[in-house]
């Protein structure tokens, strides 16, 4: 597969009253033309640093890349000027936002509002962008685009916004596509379409999306590839059945088993003890060590490498090295494998 | 449930705001349901449903437009005394959903907590309210080291924590939980539900659960009510009402729940609801109707025989 | 993404203990809001140093006075218009403190020395022979303490009628908001000049002036911090608590306000300040022997040409306090913004 984005050992740092934040500490993973890549982390693990450095829309002000590349077409992304990321940023990469309600301008048409790009990047006449916007408006689904383009923001419920920030995103046929929680804010029957929407238009015009979610059935729904972030790093990384049914870092057994799923009843509920950890201060070894059960001496000293489990599939616990000791995962995680082996075996 | 002894019983409950004016909003339209002592009721719904206005409805912080609340058989609302007002206060609390929101920023925690203690005069001398305080914060899993911060030195899940000390402090014996996940992260809403989940077993504590998270609620859940544009839809024990959702609207609600499983995700197929497929004739009464035991549904009289024929 | 050969010896993977309750554990030192907010605005140069001159400037306003053996208000005609001068500074050429005046063709000449005084007024004396040392921190005095009255009245004021207002809401807020529009409408100045003529110029009759009209922006930001924190979760579980109404405003709101109330009491000192100025510059302001920053730039104005320096000295004086203030109130509104905490 031809690799279209390669970020290497990216760092970056805030800077802020209390210190320096090490917000991302050391992550490198590629994105494949054609595929969905979700990240997923907890607040604060730095999932949606990662994407603003990709477009470059961290704070000039107190952020700061340490150090590390983002390569795309050829060139590191960190060191461009802000002319030519301009050209790349709502062209090659373009990007949708958490909150429908706030990433749509309410003075300007809807229309206006797709066309900009159209004008800007493409150098379409304003009625080549117009008849554009109308067909962008019935690919994303809006009934009525003729009558709809010449509309404002708050004419439009919680859900067509999306629809139309998507619309605006991909109206330059982008390369690739960054989705910051873009179901987040919207109601489960709504974030339903919104998924299919975005699965059916990737088919269509064969982007890539890095997609950032919390919610892992959102994950399971969309992805082929998983990255899990935790503590400002990748712990581990393959594709979506690597991620659900065969798990290895001790982190994304606890995110799987804390769901309860629509079997578990009485038993309590598996949880991960403690508070993510302070970026400030970040603790020495692994990040997940405190609080992780399966702890041992060399997770308080060292931070694990990657371990390869397949040739896609990579984590970052030394509980993968040959001379750590074998241990049980939890039980829901036991239950996926087991589940998973059943079905592969069935085939 | 052994005995099944009503706690609270909500009875026709309306809540209208901007009443006679052309944006009146009916945000709670005519609900009536029970709560029984022990148990966990969830509430779920999508935004704007009235779930949210339900709760705070019951526990006063809004006056109803019309219906009425029983609390173990006296009315809630109405006019009351003071000494009336606060047993009311210390018997039901409420567990906020914005654990950045929910908390003084400028109180220490000991203060945030020892509220409803200085209040109700729960503690007779300085030392025996901070022991309460210092036993109420290892109650929800902290010490007693935290009690002299301030709110923004916590994580999210530890502020929900302390939100739900300072409900227990008065020692209640029912508590509405409004969405009191939803702002969390996942691996902390474990923690949290299963932190309520024990306190209801230790204290015999009666819930009112209203989250959007379904899984969620369908764990925590005795029974479930479905709420949609300020009705209840349909109302069923947890199980009951997962295996078998009658009204429309809860069958596309509950097609849309992602689930952790990207095999099933695959194959899934999502239903939509349209409020105009009842097809329900102008002067058809819509009720909320009993179809089998425990298993309510707000449905006409064709609808309700369907519904009894499915159930069978 | 390799499996990197690392040689690490097998008893590191053995479990190891980690105290759970460590977990939980704050590293952060614990800082309350002042303190975290003395932390920001520490880091904010032009505040400092602002509010450092700010505080010399009120020592002065008090010992300033004391510092020479003149008083303020005691006349000496015959030592009336004469140039600032200070000893030692006197031979420095290119300052202003050698006791020259220039005539009209541009010739420079002492006029100590040609009027034969032999006395040294650090910033001149008037046409009065007043001198201008005294008077003009006897006036810095006088014109901060009209301010700081003006404004803790109107905080005062503004604060209860905001917090009122906002938070019985319905009619009540709406009659109360209805009145302050009125107050508004009306052009401050008519209401203030109308003031003064039934009054009697003099310190007390330009403080209620100034506070007639004043509090009307701080109720308004006040109320409109109490809209917000009524629908806050932390307000509402303490009414869930049966908190009562009093305890709900000074417990739970005002303290919350702090912030905003300090930022816009700080903007609304140097307004004053120059409001009084202002006034005094039309007249209205007080009469003599009583000096105010805005009574000495009057009466050095009418001798401009011939004698700057009546004029320049207090105007310096008016610029740096408002400019001292308007830095410090940007900085304290940096740093105690909550929109920018976190």
């Amino acid at each position: 597969m031809e690799k279209i984005l390669e970020v290497k050992d990216l760092n970056i740092s805030f800077h802020t009253f209390s210190g320096e934040v090490k917000a991302i500490r050391g992550i490198s993973f590629d994105l494949f033309k054609g595929e969905t890549l979700a990240i997923v982390g907890e607040s604060g693990s730095g999932k949606s640093v990662t994407t603003k450095a990709i477009m470059r829309l961290l704070p000039e002000h107190n952020s700061e890349i340490k150090g590390g590349e983002i390569l795309f077409d050829g060139k590191d992304l960190t060191k461009l000027h802000d002319k030519q990321m301009q050209k790349i940023r709502g062209h090659d990469i373009s990007m949708i936002f958490q909150d429908p309600m706030t990433s749509l301008n309410p003075t300007m048409k809807i229309g206006n509002q797709i066309m900009e790009p159209l004008i800007k990047h493409q150098n379409m006449s304003k009625h080549a962008a117009k008849e554009r916007a109308i067909e962008l408006l019935k690919l994303v689904g809006i009934p009525k685009p003729e009558i709809r383009v010449n509309q404002y923001p708050h004419q439009f419920s919680g859900g067509m916004r999306q629809r139309v920030v998507i619309a605006i995103a991909l109206a330059c046929n982008p390369k690739i596509l960054i989705a910051d929680e873009p179901t987040t804010a919207l109601d489960v029957t709504i974030q339903a379409q919104i998924l299919e929407l975005m699965k059916d238009l990737q088919k269509k015009i064969d982007t890539s999306i890095i997609f950032i979610t919390h919610d892992l059935g959102v994950v399971a729904n969309v992805a082929d590839r998983v990255a899990v972030m935790y503590g400002g790093k990748i712990v581990e990384i393959g594709t979506a059945d690597e991620i659900f049914y065969n798990p290895q870092h001790p982190y994304t057994w606890g995110l799987i088993s804390s769901m309860p799923d629509m079997d578990t009843d009485d038993e309590e509920l598996y949880s991960i003890p403690g508070t993510p950890p302070d970026l400030l201060d970040p603790p020495k070894g692994d990040a997940f060590a405190p609080r992780n059960p399966y702890v041992m001496k060399i997770d308080l000293e060292q931070e694990p490498p990657f371990f390869k489990v397949s040739d896609t599939h990579y984590a970052a616990t030394w509980l993968l090295h040959p001379d750590a000791p074998k241990v049980e995962p939890p039980e829901a995680v036991k239950r996926r494998q087991n589940q998973y082996v059943g079905t592969k075996g069935g085939k | 449930m052994a005995e099944k002894q009503k706690l609270l019983e909500i009875k026709n409950l309306k809540q209208y705001f901007n009443v006679g004016k052309p944006n009146e909003v009916r945000a709670v339209d005519n609900v009536s349901f029970d709560i029984y002592k022990g148990e966990v009721m969830g509430l779920v719904g999508e935004s704007g449903c009235g779930k949210s206005t339900t709760g705070r409805t019951i526990i006063r912080l809004y006056n109803a437009t019309g219906g009425e609340v029983l609390y173990d058989g006296v009315n809630v609302h109405g006019k009351k005394s003071k000494r009336q007002l606060k047993d009311f206060n210390r018997k039901m609390q409420m567990i906020f959903q914005d654990p950045y929101a929910s908390l003084n920023p400028r109180l220490k925690i000991a203060d945030v907590i020892a509220e409803g203690i200085d209040i109700h005069g729960l503690a007779k001398s300085k030392q025996e309210r901070m022991e309460r305080v210092y036993e109420l914060l290892e109650t929800v899993g902290l010490n007693k080291e935290h009690a002299n911060r301030y709110p923004h030195e916590f994580s999210g899940g530890q502020r929900q924590r302390i939100g739900i000390a300072r409900a227990l402090a008065v020692q209640p014996e029912f508590i509405i939980a409004d969405e009191p996940i939803s702002a969390l992260d996942v691996s902390i809403q474990a923690q949290v539900v299963n932190l309520m989940k024990q306190l209801q077993k230790e204290k015999q504590l009666t819930y009112l659960f209203i989250a959007h998270d379904l899984s969620m609620v369908k764990y925590i859940s005795d029974r479930i009510g479905v709420m949609y544009f300020g009705k209840m839809v349909e109302l069923a024990p947890a199980d009951e009402l997962y295996k078998n959702p009658l009204h429309p609207y809860t069958q596309s609600l509950l097609s849309a729940i992602p689930s952790p499983d990207p095999i099933s995700e695959r194959t899934r197929k999502r239903r939509n609801y349209d409020p105009a497929s009842h097809h329900y004739e102008d002067n058809e009464p819509i009720e909320f109707r009993e179809v089998t035991p425990g298993h309510f549904v707000l449905c006409s009289e064709k609808e309700y025989k369907l519904y009894q024929a499915q159930s069978r | 993404m390799t499996n990197k050969d690392i040689v690490i010896s097998k008893d590191l993977f053995e479990p190891a203990h980690v105290d759970p309750s460590k977990s939980e554990k704050i590293a952060k030192a614990s800082l309350n809001f002042w303190q975290d907010s003395w932390l920001r605005i520490r880091k904010n140069k032009g505040a400092v140093i602002s509010m450092i001159i700010l505080i010399l400037l009120i020592i002065m306003a008090f010992v300033g006075p004391f510092l020479t053996p003149y008083e303020y208000d005691t006349q000496n005609t015959k030592h009336n218009n004469l140039p600032p001068r200070i000893q030692g500074l006197e031979n420095v050429h290119w300052l202003p403190f050698d006791g020259t005046l220039s005539r009209r063709d541009g010739t420079e000449y002492n006029a100590y020395e040609t009027r034969k005084v032999d006395a040294y007024y650090w910033f001149g004396t008037d046409n009065l022979g007043r001198d201008l040392f005294a008077r003009v921190w006897k006036g810095t005095q006088v014109s901060l303490f009209i301010a700081f009255m003006a404004a803790l009245i109107d905080m005062l004021i503004g604060v209860s009628y905001g917090a009122v207002s906002g938070y019985i809401g319905g009619k009540t807020d709406s009659i109360m908001q209805r009145i302050i529009e009125v107050i508004v409408g009306i052009p401050n100045l008519i209401i203030v000049v109308l003031m003064i003529l039934v009054l009697k110029p003099g310190i007390v009759p330009i403080i209620v002036a100034l506070t007639i009209t004043g509090w009307t922006s701080m109720a308004r930001v006040v109320r409109a911090q109490v809209l917000k924190f009524k629908a806050q979760e932390f307000v509402l579980a303490s009414k869930t608590l049966g908190a009562s109404n009093v305890s709900i405003i000074f417990k739970h709101m005002i303290p919350n306000m702090f912030g905003i109330i300090i930022i816009n009491t700080m903007f609304s000192i140097p307004n004053a300040i120059f409001f009084e100025a202002f006034l005094s510059f039309i007249g209205l302001g007080l009469q003599e022997p009583h000096a105010s920053l805005g009574t000495l730039v009057e009466s050095g104005y009418k001798s401009m040409i011939a004698f700057p320096y009546q004029m320049i000295i207090p105007s310096i004086m008016i610029a740096l306090i408002m400019v001292c203030f308007n830095l410090v109130a940007d900085g304290l509104r940096d740093a105690l913004d909550p929109k920018m905490r976190d």
